[in-house]
């Protein structure tokens, strides 16, 4: 055996379990936060699920026929059921029928279907028949295209009962109130995959770097003795904690670049050769933030730093060296991890009221929150996110500010230790 | 003779700890004042309390007519102030730190030119003010920041342990820059030490601290004569009665 090995170990495990911070922020955080994140997305699956089988699907039947009201029959057995005759499928967006009846998607059974499944039960295997299923794209995310699934396992139950492989779907999605025929919500999906993990992983990423970066920069001053000879220079020290803020976000927002264009070529790497689905433009069908949508996001992702690193700046000030500080920091990593993970999965549009209104008031979940709102066109959910996040920035750096002003950048700590214990001879010299 | 500093009744409070228990004294401008006494008698508080770092919690303090509770940016214009343990930043040279502290002093060209000038010269580091401060020895890190706190020959100057680390000849350097400092350009000095050698060969007046308050103040030989000692040592000995 090594000698002395064991001798330092031992040690090194004891100041690092005696340090309340570190077991906290290292041990307790995540024991905490996993359970936490599988919560919410249980709870929020379960909610889904339970709102899918309430929903209202929404049957136009154009056809009349009685292959049409035998496919309704069916249908009604499995879910709520609302029809509509004689109506084009343009006139149901256009009209707001899917908002009347709290659905996203409906099924349009076409002109001749009943003569086209006679025809074809008769054995005419030319003879196709078809429903249209039309899908509200809603923005996208790993689990977006759990409803879509929901019909097409209908169609697939029907054809049980009359024969296999009678009856046929077509998909054509719905976007910003346009039908684009042909195209596939769950291909869409897939598509704005890379988009809808790429950023709350870069927000993540972000945020938790910048933090690290800001809560060192005061941490090291402390650590190095360098902050009180600085505190006594002609300087306002509103610019001292300007300045320490904003090299953060230059180095942060370099970093973010960086993982960005890194964290793109690994998922165009993944992507390449896989089988083209290169007729969907997602140009074309406004599915890319506009100018000002990426301005707005933008401008949601710097508030959004802005706040962190504020809030990272004081926390490094109750701390008394690098580690106490990154330790500090670790805190807050459940407000960044959980809303950036759980906005991965969930469309925040179809959450609960009570878990919707948690994520939002989470300063940390607002650029991810914005960007799918942005490429939805919906700019009011990202301005209102904007406000929000900077009212929390100006509470966060006016308390920063004060402390700078104060005494207490120098003589806060947070202590775990029990009420009443003295402070050191150190302080009081 | 105006006064640099005047402080009235200070208190400091950290808790339950009275670090500070109505100390009163007066600095003249051109003097070097001396506070002596043992660790946790108030020293560094009252140096932090000059320097607008910390406020009383209650009496008085002017420095040079200003009050470093309302007007602390006014203060920090005319003072300089070296703690004890400070540092300089691992990443900058020599140079590179000098030129930082000093930019704060100062926007005309030549005025800053001329302060690095002096810092070099000060810190006597020559050649080593190329490179970074993390290859510093720790007497060569402290000449650096001696050089920084006189540099822009500040009204007043806050000197904690000012010559902590330095050898012997690098020490008698620092003090004798101190002395020069004072006769040339009316420099006033506040100054805490535990080297009673260098408190006797530096100060005009001393104060002896213990428990937050002055226990006695004066000329060094003067208090020497007093107390009947051989040193500010034994005098300090027997003014808290350990001797």
């Amino acid at each position: 055996m090594l000698k002395g090995f064991g001798t330092i170990l031992f040690k090194e495990l004891k100041e690092l379990i005696r340090d309340p911070k570190i077991l906290l922020g290292m041990i307790i955080v995540p024991l905490v936060m996993f359970p936490v994140l599988g919560l919410v997305l249980g709870y929020a699956v379960e909610t889904a699920q339970e709102q899918a089988q309430k929903a209202t699907l929404l049957v136009v039947n154009n056809d009349g026929g009685n292959w049409s009201q035998e496919l309704i029959g069916n249908l009604s057995l499995a879910m709520n059921v609302a029809v509509i005759n004689n109506t084009t499928p343009q006139q149901v967006v256009d009209q707001g029928l899917l908002e009347q009846y709290n659905s996203t998607q409906f099924i349009e059974i076409p002109l001749g279907f009943s003569q086209n499944m006679t025809q074809r039960t008769n054995g005419n295997l030319n003879i196709t028949a078809t429903v249209n299923v039309y899908g509200v794209f809603q923005g996208g995310g790993i689990f977006s295209d759990i409803g879509s699934a929901g019909v097409t396992n209908l169609v697939t139950s029907f054809n049980r009962v009359i024969a296999p492989n009678v009856l046929y779907t077509t998909q054509s999605s719905i976007i910003k109130g346009e039908i684009q025929q042909g195209i596939d919500p769950s291909t869409l999906s897939g598509l704005m995959l890379s988009q809808s993990i790429a950023l709350p992983i870069t927000v993540m990423i972000m945020l938790t770097y910048a933090m690290q970066i800001a809560a060192t920069s005061v941490a090291m001053e402390k650590e190095e003795k360098t902050l009180e000879t600085l505190l006594t220079v002609p300087v306002d020290r509103f610019a001292i904690l300007m300045g320490k803020l904003s090299s953060t976000i230059i180095v942060a927002g370099i970093a973010a670049l960086t993982v960005m264009i890194g964290y793109n070529y690994m998922l165009g790497s993944i992507t390449f050769g896989m089988p083209s689905t290169a007729s969907v433009d997602l140009v074309k069908l406004g599915l890319v933030p506009s100018p000002l949508g990426y301005l707005l996001l933008g401008t949601s992702l710097f508030i959004t730093l802005l706040s962190g690193l504020a809030l990272a700046v004081i926390m490094s000030a109750f701390a008394e060296d690098v580690r106490g500080a990154t330790a500090l920091v670790g805190y807050v990593y459940p407000l960044i991890f959980i809303p950036s993970m759980a906005l991965m999965y969930l469309d925040i549009n179809t959450l609960p009221l009570a878990l919707k209104a948690v994520l939002f008031a989470i300063p940390y979940s607002q650029p991810i929150i914005a960007s799918k709102a942005v490429i939805m066109g919906d700019y009011a959910t990202v301005i209102f996110g904007i406000i929000y996040v900077a009212a929390f920035t100006v509470v966060i750096m006016y308390i920063a500010s004060r402390l700078f002003a104060t005494e207490k950048i120098l003589t806060a700590k947070l202590r775990f230790r029990r009420r009443g214990s003295k402070k050191t001879a150190e302080q009081a010299e | 003779m105006s006064l640099a500093v005047e402080a009235k009744s200070l208190v400091k409070q950290f808790g339950n700890i009275r670090a500070l228990d109505g100390l009163t004294f007066n600095i003249k401008e051109g003097e070097i004042y001396g506070l002596i006494g043992p660790n946790g008698a108030g020293k560094t508080t009252t140096l932090r309390i000059v320097c607008t770092l910390l406020l009383p919690t209650s009496g008085s303090i002017r420095i040079f007519d200003l009050d470093p509770v309302t007007q602390a940016n006014e203060v920090r214009k005319i003072i300089s102030y070296l703690p004890e343990e400070a540092g300089a930043y691992r990443n900058l040279s020599g140079w590179e730190y000098l030129e930082f502290m000093a930019k704060f002093n100062t926007t005309n060209a030549s005025e800053f030119k001329q302060i690095i000038n002096e810092a070099a010269q000060i810190s006597g580091l020559s050649d080593r003010l190329k490179d970074k401060a993390k290859t510093y020895s720790k007497g060569m890190k402290r000449r650096l920041l001696v050089a920084r706190a006189l540099m822009t020959k500040p009204k007043l100057a806050v000197l904690d342990e000012p010559a902590s680390g330095l050898d012997v000849l690098h020490g008698y350097h620092v003090r004798e820059i101190i002395k020069s400092y004072v006769k040339e350009h009316g420099v006033t000095v506040l100054l805490s030490s535990h080297n009673m050698l260098e408190v006797e060969y530096l100060c005009d007046r001393v104060a002896l601290l213990n428990k937050g308050k002055i226990v006695v103040e004066g000329n060094p030989n003067e208090l020497k004569q007093r107390y009947k000692g051989e040193n500010l040592e034994e005098v300090f000995a027997k003014v808290v009665g350990y001797a």
